[in-house]
């Protein structure tokens, strides 16, 4: 649009100067630019594992070891062929509790209430524990 | 140094180089501080309000379509911080006293007639720009001082064509109908 023609009608263009312009004071780009370095230091410093956030990460892989290692461990042991690890885990000689079904269709809350309170307690504090140790930075 | 085009400096901005946002920041610097200033009407909140588009526009550098000038893309977000800022810290309106009845209050040392004379009359659009609400401010200052096409007005602030042209022809009235007050009210302080 041709401002010229814009303005020949219009009363209120000769009280206005646009030729009158506030200029930005002294220091203004340095002081943007000071901002523009505080915000542009967090993206240098982020990698993929802070943008994801770490314990979902660890967790991941701790399950992923896990179940590989119940996969690779063979069912007999004349199968053996992961040495010293496998020879380690199978001496341990954990073994699954029997599931009784009656005991579960007689479930009375009350009996395992304390047990729940405790492993309610403990993973508390776990949980604690590595909120610390992964946000320390954050002060 | 010659200015390269807002597209090149934003390029390297987003190929890492921080520093090339300076050269575009020196160059919208006075348009966006003075938009802002239009509305708000403080320097030092128009400062501010300038500062914090700039921090918006690098946040979102990545979002800014090539195609599109770079210009208008900022003054919306300088136009929308500025309206937004002014709502939040809503301001009692100026009364017609508030404003200087003597004219000579504007004549400086060293300065010819002419010069103050642009000087007043600087100040009382600035006065009567500070009578009307910020929409009507801001649309304003894009039609007068950046000298900006209702088309452009549009795409900055958002609003239709022909509301703008509503807007603008209401805004206008009330501007001149309280620049008259106050040359009235000059004329007689003089007699």
């Amino acid at each position: 649009m041709n401002n010229q023609i814009k303005y020949s009608d219009d009363p209120l263009s000769q009280y206005i100067n646009s030729d009158k312009v506030e200029k930005a004071p002294e220091g203004f780009t340095s002081k943007v630019m000071a901002s523009v370095q505080l915000e542009a230091m967090p993206l240098r410093t982020t990698n993929f594992l802070r943008k994801i956030g770490m314990i979902p990460v660890i967790s991941v892989s701790v399950t992923i070891v896990l179940i590989l290692a119940a996969l690779f461990i063979p069912a007999n042991e004349t199968a053996l062929s992961f040495g010293p690890v496998v020879d380690f885990i199978k001496n341990l000689k954990i073994s699954l509790p029997e599931y009784d079904i009656k005991s579960i269709i007689s479930f009375n809350p009350s009996e395992i209430l304390i047990y729940v309170v405790i492993g309610i307690i403990i993973l508390s504090l776990f949980d604690m524990a590595l909120n610390m140790l992964f946000h320390k930075d954050k002060g | 140094m010659d200015y390269k085009g807002d597209i090149y400096y934003i390029e390297q901005v987003l190929a890492g180089k921080i520093n090339a946002f300076s050269y575009i920041v020196e160059r919208h610097k006075d348009k966006s501080f003075n938009l802002a200033f239009r509305i708000c009407g403080n320097r030092e909140e128009a400062e501010e309000i300038a500062q914090d588009s700039f921090l918006k526009a690098y946040r979102s550098l990545n979002g800014f379509k090539m195609k599109s000038s770079f210009a208008t893309w900022l003054y919306r977000i300088v136009y929308n911080t500025a309206i937004s800022n002014v709502r939040i810290k809503k301001k009692g309106l100026l009364s017609l006293e508030d404003f200087p009845a003597d004219a000579t209050d504007f004549i400086r040392d060293n300065v010819s007639e002419e010069e103050s004379e642009k000087e007043y009359k600087n100040s009382l659009v600035n006065f009567a720009l500070q009578k009307v609400n910020e929409e009507e401010r801001g649309l304003i200052s894009l039609f007068y001082f950046e000298e900006m096409s209702i088309e452009e007005i549009s795409v900055v602030t958002g609003i239709t064509k022909s509301n703008i042209k509503v807007k603008l022809f209401r805004a206008r009235q009330k501007m001149l109908e309280i620049i008259e007050k106050v040359e009235k009210r000059k004329l007689i302080y003089h007699e």
